[in-house]
């Protein structure tokens, strides 16, 4: 029986799984960083390397425990972040299954996640920011043996592989009016589809997971495939993107500590007036102070996972860590840019690659502005924005942000 | 494991600390800060309770409760104490932080005592704190001409027969002058650099030893800081510590700066304990104050900054549990313990000031305890190091040759 006790030891079993993800990332995304960036998806080699290593299998079963999936995927964005979002194919499926999903449409619906006869895993896809020019809200309106979805998604990671995608649109009004939908199959690439393909985004980082558009033509979802989400819809959907912003912590930690080695080592061997140029004070205390963002950053994203993992999922911890690790990965990938000076400008160092994909991150699952209203609603007990459904769980039309 | 949830009896130790500092501590804050001391039937009846969360400052074998702060584990030997020594040091800070600094015992003074002594020596400087009545060790390193720059200190120290004889003023040295003995770094010879360093205990009444001034400060007031001269004052011998064989190299100069270590994580800890009761203030200021009465914009924007001030409150407190469970694991943890002291000072200063802001003119009152934080909070960044002095610190510990800035 495990003592409760404040520790910061990793278990045998996590320094081996980190062990083992560090050294794919060191020989594998490091090196194809570039190529997949450019190509806008993974070469299948990566993904098999990636399949064998078990993970998203663990995904779909029974769910990584949430400080596992911190380490994990502090790794792999160390790696490469946008290989990272890209590799991690079920996505925000599986939890949001989990959370959102009967047992029933839990066995179901993970099966398209699972490994299909090409070997290779079922992409998800969460489909919730809407609200283009001139377009109304997604709606869904009952009828005879289901729902039909009418409305324009946007920024949805994974859109043109999805093999699964849980839509959100809206059956009435307000948070409780708001229902999840799955439809299982690609969007079709076809113009007259019902469920299709919109227009792919050119994103500022990430590209090597594409993003792009959905547009739902009264397309109808069977009323077996509506996410009931259990007695409060809301409080499971607030769960949801707790665990989203979960993951976004974990990779902007991954990629600020990428930031700050490259930075470090950089600048200790690069010389001027002869010496290190980090033997000067104004760069060695850049150094100190983003090393403290990357590590507080890492402390806060793992007490907010073990709090989870206790069965104490903390939205306000969650958003907390999301918005801390944010701030974390842009200071320290700004300081790589800014310390590497000409050379962090071009693309022979990844440093101008972060910086970009920092900024990325921080739309992925939320943006830190919505961290500060998750934070500041449990602090004042009361939705700043006088939201009488309190905050946590925002809505899909303002500030939107990628899923 | 990693885990953050307390146990037991860490849990334990936060509850009680609580409750002192609420029942017995914020009561008393302001007016002992307007007094300038703290009564002493107040920190009498502190040191009874004293022993369960500083967890055995005071040795086992002079019959203190264990191995304390500052205590170096073997790496079989789990201790609990540091982990204990900042939870309680943040619930207790959270009351009054001045009254943290005059709890009776052995303070700064314990870690040296504790890591160059001898055990003859372990055993005679701690057992005082068995005795009835209020007992302080201080530590007195800081000169007027030599603060952040330790290794340039003056005061120095002669040999004569079975004496050390010590001439030099130490300064800013908290419970300096109602100490019942100090533990005092001095050097045989400036220019040895750091290899000259040795450390003594200098105990009250030794002649040729006295206290000059009381400082009076911009905050934690009811603390006492006090200059100490020492004018060839006579030290015998065997309060050397660790005894003339001990000191081959730099081992003075190392105690001095391995006593940081284990405190420091322990700063932090206070200054987060103030921070975090400026940050309550403010939060109920705004609940009580801005929900109804103002137009929701400034609301929302203060709000966005009381949920920032709590998440970098979290993130401080943090890194002083890490560097305070490594410290407990027996690892080497200064580069933690640093970053714990700058990172916690950088937050609580922010903090303190913006709980200022928010309370306006309520804030600024010498009548609200906020306006008493703001002043405690600044020396967080200057004593036991300055932010630059930890900065100095971290950077040395990350960089391959440690550069010579």
């Amino acid at each position: 029986m495990h003592k409760a006790m404040i520790s910061f030891a990793l278990d045998d079993d996590q320094r081996l799984l980190q062990d083992t993800v560090r050294r794919f990332c060191r020989e594998v995304l490091r090196e194809q960083m570039r190529r997949h960036e450019q190509q806008g998806g993974l070469l299948p080699e990566v993904e098999q390397a990636f399949a064998e290593l078990g993970l998203i299998d663990l995904e779909l079963d029974e769910g990584l425990p949430h400080r596992t999936a911190a380490l994990v995927h502090e790794e792999l964005a160390w790696g490469d972040p946008g290989a990272a979002v890209a590799l991690w194919t079920p996505h925000l499926c599986a939890g949001a299954l989990r959370e959102l999903g009967t047992p029933e449409q839990q066995a179901r619906l993970l099966a398209r996640l699972r490994r299909g006869p090409d070997q290779r895993y079922g992409r998800g896809a969460v489909a919730y920011a809407e609200g283009g020019p001139g377009q109304g809200a997604t709606v869904a309106v009952p009828t005879r043996g289901g729902y039909v979805l009418s409305g324009t998604k946007r920024f949805v990671l994974h859109a043109p592989q999805a093999e699964l995608t849980i839509v959100f649109a809206q059956l009435d009004g307000g948070c409780q009016g708001m229902g999840a939908f799955a439809i299982a199959g690609r969007p079709a690439a076809d113009p007259q589809g019902s469920f299709r393909l919109g227009q792919r985004h050119e994103l500022l980082g990430l590209r090597a997971a594409p993003a792009g558009e959905l547009v739902l033509q009264e397309h109808l979802v069977p009323e077996e495939d509506r996410l009931r989400g259990g007695d409060d819809f809301c409080a499971a959907a607030r769960r949801v993107f707790a665990r989203a912003q979960l993951l976004t912590a974990a990779r902007q930690v991954g990629l600020a500590r990428a930031a700050y080695e490259l930075a470090l080592s950089y600048t200790q061997d690069r010389r001027a007036f002869g010496k290190p140029v980090a033997h000067f004070q104004a760069v060695a205390f850049a150094l100190a102070e983003v090393h403290m963002e990357v590590e507080s950053a890492r402390w806060l994203l793992w007490q907010a996972a073990a709090e989870a993992d206790a069965g104490r999922l903390d939205l306000a911890l969650c958003a907390g860590a999301a918005a801390h690790a944010c701030e974390a990965a842009f200071c320290a990938a700004d300081w790589c840019v800014q310390l590497l000076g000409g050379a962090g400008f071009m693309e022979d160092f990844p440093a101008e690659k972060w910086l970009r994909e920092a900024k990325a991150l921080a739309l992925v699952g939320g943006t830190p502005q919505l961290y500060e209203q998750i934070v500041a609603a449990q602090v004042l007990g009361q939705d700043p924005e006088g939201n009488p459904e309190g905050a946590g769980l925002p809505s899909p039309r303002l500030q939107p942000f990628l899923t | 494991m990693i885990d953050f949830s307390l146990s037991p009896q860490q849990q334990i130790v936060r509850e009680v600390a609580h409750q002192i500092a609420q029942t017995v501590l914020r009561p008393g804050s302001l007016q002992w800060d307007q007094q300038h001391r703290i009564p002493d039937e107040v920190l009498l009846q502190l040191s009874m309770l004293r022993g369960g969360f500083t967890q055995g400052e005071v040795p086992e074998e002079v019959g203190g409760e264990g191995e304390g702060v500052g205590a170096v584990p073997d790496r079989r030997h789990r201790s609990q104490a540091n982990r204990i020594a900042v939870l309680g040091a943040e619930e207790l800070a959270w009351g009054d932080a001045s009254v943290l600094l005059s709890l009776p015992g052995p303070g700064l003074g314990g870690p040296p005592v504790r890591s160059m002594g001898t055990p003859e020596q372990r055993r005679r400087f701690f057992s005082v704190f068995q005795q009835p009545g209020l007992h302080y060790g201080a530590y007195a390193l800081t000169e007027p001409g030599a603060g952040s720059d330790v290794a340039g200190i003056q005061t120095r120290c002669r040999k004569q027969g079975r004496y050390y004889l010590l001439s030099g003023r130490k300064c800013y040295i908290t419970n300096g002058a109602r100490a019942d003995w100090v533990v005092v770094f001095a050097t045989v010879d400036p220019a040895l650099g750091r290899a000259g360093h040795r450390a003594f205990v200098v105990e009250r009444g030794t002649p040729g030893f006295s206290v000059g001034k009381i400082e009076r400060k911009m905050g934690l007031r009811a603390s006492e800081t006090a200059e100490l001269i020492f004018e060839e004052a006579r030290v015998p011998e065997e309060n050397l510590l660790g005894g003339e064989e001990y000191y081959r190299g730099k081992e003075g100069f190392v105690g001095a700066m391995q006593t940081f270590d284990s405190t420091r994580p322990m700063v932090a800890a206070v200054g987060l304990g103030i921070a975090r009761a400026a940050w309550e203030a403010a939060r109920d200021f705004v609940r009580d104050h801005y929900l109804l009465s103002r137009p929701l914009p400034r609301y929302a924007q203060l709000a966005a900054q009381l949920a920032q001030d709590r998440r970098l409150l979290d993130a401080a407190r943090l890194l002083c549990w890490r560097a305070a469970w490594m410290a407990d694991e027996g690892l080497p943890n200064s580069k933690e313990a640093s970053m714990a002291k700058a990172y916690a000072a950088r937050v609580a200063l922010r903090i303190c000031a913006h709980a200022v802001d928010i309370l306006g003119a309520h804030g600024l009152q010498t009548s609200q305890l906020v306006e008493k934080w703001y002043r405690d909070i600044k020396v967080f960044d200057i004593f036991e190091g300055t932010g630059q002095i930890q900065r100095i610190v971290i950077s040395r510990r990350i960089l391959r040759e440690p550069p010579s800035f």
